[in-house]
């Protein structure tokens, strides 16, 4: 991608505001979010800034240079290998103590660099007032006060970006202490001419010292045993004199320092009074009102989804089975048919989904999020995740999951191990996503009644922790605990929710829509090859003596793997029925067995596959034979019961 | 005699989660594995930094913690809150 445009990397902490500026720079193309990681796939783009083409790449929010987790690891890897020509360091001015830690970091890389102080507004509301000027001359680089989300300093900005690019802004990195300035040039001095040197010297001596196994520490000893003597030498130094592991002797420089400037360069009149935020917060986060808050919120949620939703899937459809009729007119019931069959299902099962159910709510996810109300629900839920083994930060995907479980999967690499990974993930096809809910409505709210269909949830719910209990028997290391940052709460702009909605639905339009229309044309060719009566022998010992379903309904379970929201029509199909009238041909506990059964069997093709693609083929089968052996025995056990 | 007393608590080191609210604290030490520290420390946490606990969660759930020096606020669960050593801070009365 790298070219002969300037590169400009934009990079900073987490809930900085760095996506709002970055788009408000270069257009839509970035995810903004107020939960801690969200941006996890980085933006790269040319943009045409003021008949200026520059190749602009927005990094996920990243709190230093020492990844943790995967979603930080892009930014290292974009720093080190691109060496880009500009950074443009988006520091949030309400919390600049904090910010200047990565600035500080960034210097020492002695690129070129803008440092953008963004919600300055933010700050005044707390009553920070900055001196910039004097803030610019500590630092040593230009520094341009901003407000993104209204626009405000991003044309001051850019004539310094340009300036910059243009001119050269050299930057000079910052000293420590003494003592351990001494023991870090006596490290870069040692560093071979040969060795792959990131930035500079002093910054690859640092990294060699604080970052362990990230930075080359693996194998080091491999590469060059004599430096990694000299590395381990230079950090016993520091650790005598200190007292402290050296990585967080170093943390604690750049930490002390930030507080330092931050303070010469910033003045604060910290009133008591409550501010709306404030006092908001006291009710959100209120160890008891908390919680039916929290409840009261996700079932407006879901209500508010699936108010909307069912009408419209209702609308959307019609033109399809419409046109589904005309082409059967015109093209028989041949081959030709069934092709075009699949393909006009698959489009049509896609829009299905992805309209009424999955954008309003990801757009409803994406208002919380910005509001910073995910991180509020992780923090009060993580009680209660920690009773199945995770914490948290495993909320925000599990409530993905109701969507879709794709989107939720992919979000999951905002955790830090692989351990609360594959155990989220693990978890996420069981969550009922909207495809499944239409089912769980359609069939166990209709037929029994919209309690029933509650207590299916809640049934849901209590396996998922249950499954989550067993999970962590296997995997005894335990989770590294819940480190959350809790942003303040803000305002969301409509604009930046409806591109963040516009990114998550790109991962289930490029990713799971193919798969389905491909599934939806596989499962018309076995029609039309006549394969349903073979499958419905084939799993007849287990529909009919396993479940105590009909024997047609076998096929069915098939369909339920490659397009799970198609099981309730193939369901129809198959008992050669209406909807109004299936009570006349299964009783109503068929009904709740079958669509236990559907929603618990197998996550579907497009999970399946993002399982593989992201977490391993192990999990991705873990994943399927766990849901089947969940399935059947759920199924069994309410036969038994009901 | 309960002067003597609340004088000794005053420097008493306690785990961050036996610590009491709306009370400033400074961290004393952190305890833990390298991978805890270190997301500690990006995070903004260090060794004498000063620090409120705002709210806590209920059921042993986690602690709303915030960074006095730099303003932030951060969630940290049980496990990690045991091995943050804190005392009363100075300006507390």
């Amino acid at each position: 991608m790298r070219n002969s445009h300037p590169v400009v990397i934009f990079i900073g902490q987490p809930n900085c505001g760095k996506s709002t500026l970055f788009n408000a720079i270069a257009g839509y193309k970035a995810e903004i979010s107020n939960f801690p990681g969200t941006t996890v796939k980085h933006t790269h783009s040319i943009v045409n800034i003021e008949g200026r083409l520059l190749n602009v790449i927005d990094l996920p929010g990243t709190y230093s240079l020492n990844p943790s987790e995967p979603a930080e690891k892009v930014v290292l890897t974009h720093l080190f290998q691109e060496r880009p020509d500009l950074i443009i360091n988006v520091a949030d001015a309400s919390t600049l103590g904090r910010s200047l830690e990565l600035t500080l970091e960034l210097r020492e890389l002695e690129y070129p660099m803008v440092v953008a102080l963004n919600m300055v507004d933010l700050a005044e509301k707390k009553g920070i007032t900055f001196d910039s000027s004097k803030l610019e001359k500590t630092l040593g680089v230009k520094v341009i006060p901003t407000i993104a989300a209204h626009g405000r300093g991003i044309k001051e900005l850019l004539e310094a970006a340009f300036y910059c690019l243009d001119e050269g802004c050299p930057v000079s990195s910052v000293r420590w202490s003494k003592d351990v300035e001494e023991e870090i040039a006596h490290l870069a001095g040692q560093i071979p001419a040969d060795f792959c040197i990131v930035a500079n010297r002093r910054f690859t001596a640092i990294k060699l010292i604080e970052a362990g196994q990230q930075f080359c520490g693996d194998f080091l000893a491999d590469v060059d045993s004599s430096l990694k003597d000299t590395v381990d030498r230079v950090k016993g130094n520091i650790e005598k004199k200190r007292s402290a592991p050296a990585y967080e002797v170093i943390s604690a420089e750049r930490h002390h320092l930030a507080l330092k400037i931050s303070e010469q360069c910033s003045r604060v009149q910290r009133g008591r009074h409550l501010t709306w935020d404030k006092r908001l917060d006291s009710v959100l986060m209120h160890p008891v009102l908390g919680y039916p808050l929290l409840a009261a919120i996700f079932l407006a949620f879901f209500f508010l989804i699936f108010k909307i939703g069912n009408p419209l899937e209702g609308a959307l459809l019609r033109p399809f089975s419409s046109l589904r009729s005309s082409l059967s007119a015109i093209l028989g019931s041949g081959l030709l048919f069934h092709l075009a069959d699949g393909l006009l299902q698959g489009i049509g099962g896609g829009v299905a989904i992805v309209l009424p159910y999955l954008f309003p709510l990801l757009f409803l996810m994406a208002f919380l999020e910005d509001l910073g109300y995910l991180s509020r629900a992780g923090f009060l839920l993580d009680t209660f995740m920690h009773r199945i083994g995770l914490h948290g930060k495993s909320v925000s995907p599990f409530i993905l999951g109701f969507g879709c479980n794709v989107p939720a999967i992919l979000s999951t690499r905002t955790l830090e191990s692989r351990r609360d990974r594959v155990i989220t993930s693990l978890l996420i096809p069981f969550i009922p996503c909207s495809a499944r809910t239409t089912i769980i409505l359609a069939l166990v709210a209709f037929y029994l009644g919209p309690l029933w269909a509650l207590g299916f949830y809640i049934l849901n719910i209590l396996i998922v922790a249950g499954i989550g209990r067993i999970l962590t028997f296997f995997f005894k290391t335990p989770s590294p605990g819940l480190i959350l940052e809790i942003p303040t709460l803000k305002l969301p702009s409509l604009g930046n929710m409806f591109r963040k909605t516009y990114f998550q639905l790109k991962s289930f339009l490029i990713f799971a829509w193919p798969i389905l229309i491909v599934g939806s044309i596989a499962l018309s060719m076995f029609q039309f090859l006549s394969l349903d009566r073979l499958f419905n022998a084939i799993l007849s010992p287990l529909v009919v003596y396993g479940l105590g379903l009909p024997r047609e309904l076998g096929v069915t379970l098939i369909f339920g793997f490659l397009r799970k929201e198609l099981s309730l029509v193939m369901m129809l199909q198959a008992l050669g029925v209406d909807y109004k009238s299936v009570l006349t041909v299964i009783s109503r506990e068929q009904i709740v067995i079958f669509t236990a059964f559907v929603s618990f069997f197998i996550p579907c093709l497009s999970t399946f596959a993002v399982l593989w693609k992201e977490i391993g083929k192990k999990v991705a089968f873990l994943s399927a034979g766990l849901s089947v052996a969940t399935a059947l025995l759920i199924s069994i056990i309410i036969r038994l019961i009901v | 005699m309960w002067i003597i007393n609340l004088k000794s608590t005053a420097k008493k080191t306690m785990n961050l989660y036996q610590a009491p609210r709306n009370r400033q604290l400074k961290i004393v030490s952190i305890l833990g594995g390298e991978g805890v520290r270190r997301r500690l420390f990006a995070l903004g946490f260090h060794k004498d930094d000063l620090i409120e606990v705002d709210s806590r969660a209920i059921l042993k759930g986690p602690l709303l913690v915030k960074n006095l020096t730099s303003d932030m606020s951060v969630a940290i669960g049980r496990g990690i809150a045991l091995k943050i050593l804190v005392e009363i801070g100075p300006d507390e009365k």
